[in-house]
């Protein structure tokens, strides 16, 4: 397998402090109603505890993009070297077929500049050395990022609960699914 | 699709209506005995529909001057395709249109309504985005080719020859038959699927718009065509406003994937 960079969400770690998505934000300005990273609580009916558990989603840069095969202006690109999906807005027309189609809602629209755009991976980071902002900021390290070529990890997962399968996009994006708290009962005891 | 997108709603009707009237022109033409009727006013009306449907089209497009740059991914979006027959299709209209006398000519009709066909099939891939589960599907295309046919038969209907009409007659009561049926059964369908494709039937049936584009647009005139054995002068207007009624429904209420993220899918 080539390499293919993606994020590895551990849900047993987050706490929905939401500063992944606040340093995303720090870093690109987007307008207010352009999210590229966003924090989801995971619904009772799936992680039924009083204490709440989240999944922090951006772009998963996918295998098979959908936002890459719908565009009709050839405005995305599928990064050879690391697998990241690009939007170059120069290209964009803002016809909206990218934001419609992605089955995970990672495209917006930007209102100011009148275009699509996405989550880029911070690859102009990533080609300096650093990491994405977003895994930079993560106060207890729930976020990282791997190169699924050589990831090996038992326990993650691609496809949690509340989070929809695409097989045919494979999403570039891996999961840590939070465990409920042991509670002891008095019958327990 | 959770946005009523209404430039594409015009578009995608309008754009429907004109290949259907287009179909439905050279079918008559050929396919049925008696004087071929307003054949040049049936052109005319479908070039001016489809430039129509393509001038709304650009009020969806944050950059609409670029928006000839549309065409460069034909090997892959469908939407490219789409833009491209739509263009072909328009070529096609309008030389039929400057051609037509008493008749149109075979090839220009036939390749007219080929194009027009490929370009609804274009259509209803470009709007079966896996980000819909209900209409990741086949039900765009059954739904984009019921409004060319409803649309096409019942515009037809104002310049075929008394003769033809009777065909026209029986066409448009056996689509409004089956768009009854399909509009009715799909969204019920949906509620047996899984959770976004359920919210998605429940928001079309509780969608007061749904119900009025079920009586305006279907069961009205079906029981117009079914007491007068003909189709109303008024009845195509009728249909057009029930087909943009459903299409609104189709763009509004049509729920997305990623609206349920941490929940139960």
């Amino acid at each position: 397998m080539k390499k293919q960079y993606a994020f590895y969400i551990d849900a047993e770690r987050c706490i929905g402090c939401f500063t992944c998505a606040m340093a995303c934000k720090n870093q690109y300005h987007q307008p207010e109603t352009v999210i590229w990273r966003q924090v989801y609580p995971i619904k009772a009916e799936i992680y039924p505890h009083r204490e709440r558990a989240f999944y922090s989603l951006a772009c998963n840069h996918c295998e098979n993009p959908t936002c890459l095969n719908v565009c009709p202006v050839v405005a995305y690109s599928k990064r050879e070297a690391d697998g990241i999906v690009i939007h170059d807005q120069e290209k964009c027309i803002g016809c909206g077929n990218c934001i419609r189609s992605c089955p995970y809602g990672v495209p917006r629209y930007n209102p100011v500049l009148k275009k699509a755009e996405k989550c880029s991976f911070c690859w102009q980071r990533i080609d300096a050395g650093l990491k994405p902002q977003c895994v930079q900021s993560c106060p207890v390290e729930a976020l990282q990022i791997v190169d699924l070529a050589t990831f090996d990890k038992p326990d993650a997962v691609q496809y949690p609960p509340g989070f929809p399968k695409y097989p045919k996009l494979n999403p570039s994006v891996r999961f840590l699914v939070p465990r409920l708290p042991k509670i002891i009962g008095r019958e327990d005891i | 699709m959770s946005n009523l997108e209404l430039p594409l709603v015009f578009f995608t009707v309008l754009s429907q209506t004109a290949i259907g009237l287009v179909i439905i022109s050279t079918l008559r033409q050929w396919a049925v005995d008696g004087p071929t009727g307003n054949i040049r006013g049936e052109w005319v009306t479908a070039s001016g529909l489809i430039i129509a449907g393509m001038v709304a089209s650009f009020f969806h497009l944050g950059h609409p001057l670029e928006g000839y740059t549309a065409l460069k991914h034909l090997d892959k979006a469908w939407l490219s395709r789409e833009v491209l027959g739509v263009s072909i299709f328009l070529g096609l209209t309008v030389l039929g249109m400057f051609m037509a006398r008493d008749k149109i000519s075979g090839p220009v009709a036939f390749g007219a309504a080929i194009v027009g066909l490929a370009t609804i099939l274009f259509m209803g891939m470009t709007y079966s985005p896996p980000s819909y589960p209900a209409i990741n599907n086949v039900l765009p295309l059954v739904f984009f080719l019921m409004t060319a046919l409803l649309l096409g038969t019942s515009f037809g209907s104002w310049f075929a020859s008394p003769e033809k009409r009777i065909w026209l007659t029986r066409v448009l009561a056996v689509t409004l038959i089956v768009g009854l049926v399909v509009y009715l059964i799909v969204p019920c369908v949906w509620l047996s699927g899984g959770t976004v494709m359920a919210q998605t039937g429940w928001a079309w049936i509780g969608s007061p718009l749904y119900w009025a584009r079920i009586i305006i647009g279907l069961v009205l005139p079906l029981a117009a065509v079914w007491m007068t054995r003909d189709v109303p002068a008024w009845l195509p207007t009728i249909i057009l406003i029930g087909e943009i009624m459903g299409r609104m429904v189709f763009f509004k209420d049509t729920l997305h994937a990623a609206g349920n993220l941490g929940g139960l899918y």
